[in-house]
């Protein structure tokens, strides 16, 4: 479709643009990145014919951009920019009408019946129709690109150039608006080659990108070339870190200012308040903490400052256990939204607290309660029961240090390893296997780390701080299942 | 199909328009030649301009005297008025269409003082160019004017990168200021007779003129209308900007000097025959996009034929107000334009401020 070869130009005597070359295939969406200054806008001009190419040539559909007419090049190119005044109070049809220019023909110039049908076919995609008669001054910004993609697309062109076309509206026109150039991107076969500033949306609509440094391209690919931290991190010099977009199997970005708050400096174990009674048990840390979790509500790692477990009754009906866990929290006012929430049927007066402390730096603590009557082996074959009882193991371990994104995994290993083992002494068995035990069948596990102090990659069993997790989760299982094993005698026995 | 109901109303309102500007045109051609101290009726007036351009007439024993008012004095008179008037309004059209700007007009941005400095000379100096003949006074006017209009664009280019409207205005009262001091050098420097009689020709008359000057106008006003009616379209893509112009398939360059050649031709010529007349460039086309909408292809020819109504009924008012003495038809165009430019002015300003 496109193809750039050796492409240098700029102003006057100082090339902006020092040699580029791509191709771009019909059809697809290229973004163009890169920084403030990179060329992006400077390649656009030299690409429309604003600007004058030094070198290098440009070749659309096998013809050289040079060669076609103004009108030629805008049946094929239509350009969208990020702003656009119109002065006089034009209607959004006429605005839209001018897209038809490369097509008027005859003395009079007139619009024809096919001119019409076309503006209607884009104001219908572009949903302007509704307003076609307003003057365009009186629109929203939205709406007036929403205009300007009309006039754009009213060209019928083989390939949208877009400067930016979003930049001044919200998520939710720039969505949209991006969401419309996607359909009529497949829908048509459009080709779109687009400057996109945000680098999350263009990971998101774009098929491939292109990453302009200092008038050059550091690297053309698909989008996971936004995978690479180092290229962008050195590009943009912003400490960039990518991780998968929840839904889709794509990368976003997610920069970390320079600037950072520093907490007071105080002991791990005077850094919370811990609040117990026999409906809940709540622990509430000064600063969040990088915290990953199975909880019923708060899963998944996230920076949380409270963390609970709500003792709920013997035959809790659990069809919406995060519902009520939060609207329990709401009572007690505890946010939610920065919280992990778990729950269990043990009574909340035996739950076992641990310390300890590890070299000069790091600190553990492990909060547990423990049932073991619905203990189950994980390698029998025999099928778990139907009726659940008391019996949840509930793991919260809150730790001063610094970890990795895999190294809160290894320490999520590390405790289970730790829960297993306890059970394993205690000699607690799977009722129905007539085996050991390696947990209950519903167990909970927090682990929050305050990442303060050196980063370390590592938390497993070979590790100092791992062996610590273990240790510290194995003593306050074993405390808390004994606890519970006396109350269940007691209780037998009365 | 949806739409086809609404573009039928706007097309009616549009034919009306059209029908109602001829109608003013018509009216005040009528009134223009009807109205004067010696009174003749309607029907002689017809019968004396059908007897004199395609020879038919129908009444006997027409004084010489008054076939000699109307067909000498009043029609050339109310034609030249018209056609003067059209100019100025077509190229003030066009100029606010090429600037995207209301404010601008011939006379704000310094055409019609380059005109007017090369209409002096020619007047002054006595010059015939060899082979111009007469027509040496509107082509020096329009030559005048054109470079009047370059130097404005240069020192706009100079003094900032865009084409900012204040600016141009001012460097369009720069330049005219400039070129009104060497006319009054000029005639500083002549006798008393000529002086009054270029002070009064600068205030912009119709008046005295004749068959002679309709004839200098109509081949520029016809060329530079022609031009300007061609390019209505390259008007309307120039309200998205000159880049989004070029984008949509306009040759901008080549638009652009054919749009200037054409409000040039119009400005000078009619600065040529009739003096400096300020504001009609200014307000009839403001007035007509109030109305019809800021499309090129309505807004010229409407302009074109409010214009010339316009300036036909300044005339009518100049020459009858004070009677028998005549005042400058550019005492009474200025005396409602220019409030009407201040108006313009601050509604610009507010809209500006509001937004």
């Amino acid at each position: 479709m496109l193809s750039l070869k050796g492409i240098v130009g700029g102003y006057a005597n100082t090339p902006i643009i020092k040699g580029i070359d791509l191709k771009i295939e019909r059809g697809e969406f290229f973004a163009l990145l890169g920084p403030n200054g990179s060329g992006k806008t400077t390649l656009f001009k030299l690409i429309t014919g604003q600007l004058p190419l030094l070198k290098g040539e440009s070749i659309i559909d096998g013809q050289a951009l040079s060669s076609l007419t103004a009108l030629e090049k805008a049946k094929k190119i239509a350009v969208l920019t990020q702003e656009a005044h119109v002065s006089f109070d034009y209607t959004v049809e006429e605005i839209i009408s001018l897209g038809r220019y490369p097509y008027q023909k005859g003395f009079l110039k007139n619009l024809s019946k096919k001119d019409y049908e076309v503006m209607e076919s884009v104001m219908e995609i572009t949903k302007t129709t509704n307003f076609e008669k307003k003057p365009f001054r009186t629109l929203s910004g939205g709406e007036k690109q929403r205009v300007l993609l009309a006039k754009a697309l009213a060209q019928e062109p083989e390939m949208l150039l877009l400067d930016e076309p979003t930049n001044h509206l919200d998520i939710k026109h720039t969505f949209q608006m991006l969401d419309l150039l996607k359909e009529w991107q497949q829908a048509r076969g459009l080709t779109i080659f687009a400057i996109l500033h945000d680098l999350n949306v263009a990971s998101l609509y774009a098929d491939r990108v292109g990453l302009l440094h200092q008038g050059k391209f550091l690297e053309v690919g698909d989008i996971n070339t936004l995978r690479k931290e180092d290229q962008l991190e050195k590009v943009y010099e912003v400490q960039v870190k990518t991780q998968s977009h929840p839904a889709i199997p794509k990368p976003q970005l997610l920069m970390t200012p320079n600037f950072r708050e520093t907490p007071e400096c105080k002991d791990f174990f005077q850094s919370y308040s811990i609040e117990k009674n026999e409906k809940y048990v709540h622990l509430t840390f000064e600063q969040p903490l990088r915290t990953i979790s199975n909880g019923v509500i708060g899963d998944g790692i996230q920076w949380i400052k409270h963390f609970c477990n709500f003792h709920v009754e013997k035959h809790y009906n659990c069809s919406e256990p995060d519902k009520d866990i939060q609207r329990w929290m709401e009572k007690h006012h505890i946010p939610h939204e920065q919280s992990v929430g778990m729950m269990t049927a043990v009574n909340l007066e035996d739950v076992i607290v641990s310390k300890k402390r590890v070299g000069d730096n790091h600190s553990i603590m492990a909060v547990v309660t423990a049932g073991t009557g619905n203990a189950v082996d994980i390698s029998s074959k025999v099928k778990a029961m139907e009726d659940v009882k008391i019996g949840t193991i509930n793991t919260m371990v809150f730790i001063d240090a610094h970890f990795t994104d895999g190294a809160l995994v290894n320490g999520i290993m590390s405790a289970t390893e730790g829960k297993v083992r306890a059970l394993q002494d205690l000699q607690i068995k799977d009722p129905l296997s007539n085996t050991f035990a390696s947990g209950t069948s519903t167990d909970s596990v927090v682990l929050a780390v305050t990442q303060q102090g050196e980063k370390t990659p590592y938390a497993g069993s070979g590790t100092l701080i791992g062996k610590a997790i273990g240790e510290v989760v194995y003593e306050a299982t074993t405390n808390a299942v004994k606890k519970y094993l006396k109350r269940v005698k007691v209780n037998d026995n009365s | 199909m949806r739409n086809s109901s609404t573009r039928k109303f706007s097309n009616r309102k549009i034919i009306w328009l059209y029908v109602f500007s001829g109608g003013f045109v018509l009216g005040t051609a009528l009134l223009g030649l009807l109205v004067s101290s010696v009174s003749v009726p309607i029907p002689t007036i017809f019968h004396i301009i059908l007897n004199n351009s395609i020879n038919i007439g129908w009444l006997e024993d027409i004084p010489a005297n008054v076939e000699s008012i109307i067909w000498n004095i009043r029609l050339p008179r109310v034609l030249l008025a018209f056609f003067v008037g059209a100019s100025l309004a077509l190229a003030g059209a066009a100029f606010q269409g090429l600037l995207r700007n209301p404010l601008a007009d011939p006379y704000t941005i310094g055409v019609s003082s380059g005109a007017a400095l090369g209409a002096v000379i020619v007047l002054f100096f006595q010059i015939s160019i060899v082979g111009l003949g007469g027509y040496t006074l509107p082509v020096l006017s329009i030559i005048g004017g054109f470079i009047a209009l370059l130097i404005v664009f240069g020192l706009v280019r100079l003094s900032s990168r865009s084409l900012a409207i204040e600016t141009i205005i001012l460097a369009g009262i720069i330049v005219s200021a400039f070129i009104s001091s060497i006319i009054s050098l000029i005639i500083a420097l002549g006798d008393r007779d000529s002086m009054i009689q270029i002070i009064y020709w600068l205030y912009g008359s119709v008046r005295m003129r004749g068959w002679s000057h309709v004839q200098l106008l109509i081949p520029f006003m016809i060329t530079g209308t022609l031009i300007l009616l061609m390019h209505y379209r390259e008007l309307n893509a120039l309200a998205l900007g000159e880049e989004a112009a070029e984008q949509i398939g306009v040759n901008v360059n080549r638009g652009k000097i054919l749009i200037l050649i054409g409000a040039s031709l119009l400005t000078g010529s009619a600065v040529a025959v009739s003096g400096s007349i300020g504001f009609v460039g200014l307000v009839i086309p403001h007035l007509v996009r109030l109305i019809s909408g800021p499309n090129h292809r309505h807004v010229l020819p409407l302009s074109l034929l409010t214009g010339g109504a316009f300036l036909i009924l300044a005339d009518l008012v100049a020459r009858t107000i004070i009677a028998p003495k005549e005042l400058p038809i550019g005492v009474i165009t200025a005396l409602i334009g220019a409030p009407v430019f201040a108006f313009l002015l601050m509604k610009e300003r507010i809209g500006k401020g509001a937004k």
